[in-house]
């Protein structure tokens, strides 16, 4: 007897995407399948936010052309909801401070929205408890209100841990680990490396080479004015660390893009 | 439901309420007399620019029975479970429409000293403590409904705690409301003696009503050097128009901490003053409103600073959904001499829906030169990003905004001390946001 085994996928095909009429996206095409970990890099302005919103759902991006499918189905027309609860997870480059909302309030309406039906209290406390203790989170992080007052590397452990309770099938890490110090980064590094395995796919948006050390990536990707520019596997990333942007730039003969720095 | 004999607010009604003794007799006639000479209060005027009662109908019955219980295993399922979350409460009175039926105190405070009952009946065995601050801080002649508050009152609570008492748990009314076409005057009046300390707690609810009037006034004294706790919760049905006056004497160094919650009637103005007559004292004014559908809130407040080195901090939040309208204007009035004051005024106020109305009128009069006083108002939708957070969280767009609210209100919350008011009103709040679910 076989089983067929299904794998949730993301694919961007010529994708094109604005910002107040302005063109940031020109032409994204990529396909994260579960189980595999992207990282995608590329100097400040080329994109790589642009596009983890846009196929998150955030407002204030206008998509003109090209398409975003998970497990087949266009998700670009979407709420952003909607594309969490089919198993799509942003992990935010700028966290937002929610007052007066615990975490782990938050956390179990998300859970409940995510898992569909009612969940018991005590189920959700005990699933929580499992993924803090996974990523040795303390239990008064999940008491204050989410993000308020957190120091830069607290905010990025917690977008770890709702990555963890929600276990979604494609992720995408938009920078988390901008902003850390070397133990906190590698704290943060540790818990998304438990996470990574068979039933997730991770596209993890990064400028450094060190995160690398901690997660080795199935592909890399250089994303520059809008596109991206050059694939391959993990060596890439070591070519980027020691030629630059610019010497990617220099080589595939392009020029520098608009607010790209 | 209990039928009102009569709708009509003339001297033949006055006549046949319940007797009452003399100086209440006196203060009836008195107060008729201005209802009668008073014209409503016309939106031309500053303070009812926001709200416009001119075209309301007047034909309330001034009287509906409520019925008495001996206990409140006799009180009506549907009325105790109005009174919300009970948990420990030191004493509990409920008025069902004119009329008290039950008032629970705890013997042990009652020996203390502690007068915890129907404001008609304090009034005949407690002329002392009733008579001078009966309408003393809101006067009968203060506008055309005090004075038929006045003249037409039955019911309500009085508390009184005698000096160095220490009240721990919180006391409770319910003021219930189930008399289509009535209009009731729940007044609360405390009095609280040096070093005292109390805790209590108005809540006020009804089924949804064709019409009904709650004209309300709540007189408070914060002897000296007291502690007292006020909460109100304003749960009316629909119909219901409340015209409420909340005003608090806060005596020398005496803290005064009051919180309002208003969720309910159709047209709802609620006026919060407190008065810092005496050096040292405090007042914290916290207030959580939530309105939707076609509810109108004229929300106001003073904070009167008379005597120097007083403190006085004022926090309103609200948030309004669907076609609902919010005004809050709020007075710091800092009188010459009242050196040392600390003032602070904030109103926050969260548009959920694009056709709701918020507004807030921040207002600084200050005669005084040795003081720090300041006001901070802001009225707007909320914000984008927080939405998109917690969207992308697999939450949908209608509960994430009950979640935002629901911390939103949670900060001033998190400022009430007492666990029991804290319970209460959190479980209010959750209920109220649920409603519209
Ligand atoms: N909401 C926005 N409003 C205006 N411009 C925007 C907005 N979002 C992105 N942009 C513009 O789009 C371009 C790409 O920005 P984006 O944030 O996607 O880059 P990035 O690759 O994530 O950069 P970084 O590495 O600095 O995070 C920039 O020029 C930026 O100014
Ligand atoms: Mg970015």
């Amino acid at each position: 007897m076989t089983t067929a085994v299904t794998v949730a996928t993301l694919e961007i095909r010529d994708l094109h995407a604005e910002v107040e009429g302005k063109e940031i996206l020109k032409g994204i095409d990529l396909v994260v399948h579960q189980g595999e970990t992207h990282a995608l890099m590329g100097p400040n302005g080329s994109g790589k936010s642009t596009l983890a919103n846009v196929l998150m759902g955030r407002p204030g991006y206008t998509v003109t052309a090209g398409e975003g499918r998970f497990k087949g189905e266009d998700v670009l027309g979407l709420t952003a909801d909607e594309r969490a609860r089919r198993g799509l997870f942003l992990a935010m480059q700028y966290p937002v401070e929610v007052p007066g909302v615990s975490v782990v309030n938050f956390l179990r309406t998300a859970y409940q929205s995510v898992k569909g039906g009612d969940v018991s209290a005590l189920a959700f406390r005990k699933h929580m408890k499992e993924k803090m203790s996974l990523l040795g989170v303390e239990d008064s992080m999940v008491n204050r209100y989410l993000n308020q007052g957190f120091s830069g590397g607290e905010k990025k452990r917690n977008e770890i841990l709702q990555l963890a309770v929600l276990e979604p099938e494609i992720a995408i890490l938009d920078e988390t680990d901008s902003g850390l110090d070397i133990d906190s980064l590698k704290q943060v590094a540790t818990g998304v490396q438990q996470l990574i395995g068979p039933n997730l796919g991770v596209l993890l948006i990064t400028h450094y080479q060190r995160i690398l050390n901690y997660i080795t990536p199935d592909f890399v990707h250089v994303m520059m004015g809008g596109r991206i520019v050059k694939s391959g596997g993990k060596e890439l990333a070591m070519e980027l660390e020691e030629k630059g942007y610019e010497g990617i730039r220099s080589e595939l003969g392009l020029e520098k893009g608009a607010g790209e720095e | 439901m209990a039928r009102p004999a009569t709708s009509r607010l003339d001297e033949e009604a006055l006549a046949a309420l319940p007797p009452v003794p003399d100086f209440v007799t006196a203060l009836r006639k008195g107060a008729f007399e201005e209802f009668l000479a008073l014209p409503i209060p016309s939106q031309e005027t500053e303070e009812w620019r926001y709200t416009d009662l001119s075209d309301l109908d007047l034909s309330f019955a001034p009287f509906a029975p409520g019925g008495a219980a001996r206990n409140l295993d006799e009180v009506p399922g549907e009325i105790l479970e109005a009174a919300g979350v009970v948990g420990d409460r030191a004493g509990l009175q409920i008025q069902r429409n004119s009329e008290v039926m039950v008032t629970h105190l705890d013997p042990e405070l009652a020996a203390k000293g502690v007068i915890f009952t129907d404001l008609d009946r304090a009034a005949l065995e407690h002329p002392d403590l009733v008579e001078p601050n009966l309408h003393a801080l809101v006067p009968t002649s203060r506008t055309k409904f005090t004075a038929l508050h006045g003249a037409f009152r039955t019911g309500g609570t009085f508390l009184y705690v005698p000096p160095a008492v220490t009240v721990e748990l919180p006391l409770q009314t319910l003021t219930y409301l189930d008399a289509d076409g009535a209009a009731v005057f729940p007044h609360t009046l405390i009095v609280a003696g040096e070093d005292a300390e109390v805790t209590f707690i108005d809540r006020f609810a009804s089924p949804d009503l064709s019409r009904a009037l709650s004209d309300a006034i709540v007189e408070i004294y914060a002897g000296p050097a007291s502690r007292v706790r006020y909460v109100s919760i304003q749960e009316w049905g629909d119909g219901v128009v409340h015209l409420g006056i909340q005003r608090t004497r806060v005596g020398r160094d005496a803290d005064f901490r009051s919180l309002a919650v208003g969720f309910g009637a159709s047209l709802a103005r609620a006026e919060a003053e407190s008065v810092l007559a005496e050096p040292g004292g405090t007042s914290e004014m916290l207030g959580v409103f939530f309105a939707d559908g076609t509810q109108h809130f004229d929300h106001r407040s003073e904070q009167d600073h008379r005597a120097p080195s007083c403190t006085s901090d004022l926090l309103y939040k609200g948030a309004l959904r669907d076609r609902s309208r919010g005004v809050y204007s709020g007075w710091v009035h800092v009188r010459p001499g009242a050196q040392k004051t600390d003032a602070m005024q904030t109103s926050r106020t969260i548009l959920l829906s694009e056709g709701a109305f918020g507004r807030a009128i921040p207002n600084l009069e200050i005669e005084a030169n040795d003081v720090r006083c300041g006001h901070a108002a802001s009225v707007g939708p909320v914000e984008d990003e927080t939405l998109f957070y917690l969207m992308s969280r697999g939450i949908p767009r209608a509960e994430a905004e009950r979640l935002i609210v629901f911390g939103f209100f949670n900060e001033v919350l998190d400022r009430v001390r007492l666990q029991e008011v804290r319970e209460s009103v959190s479980a209010a709040i959750e209920a109220e946001l649920a409603r519209g679910a």
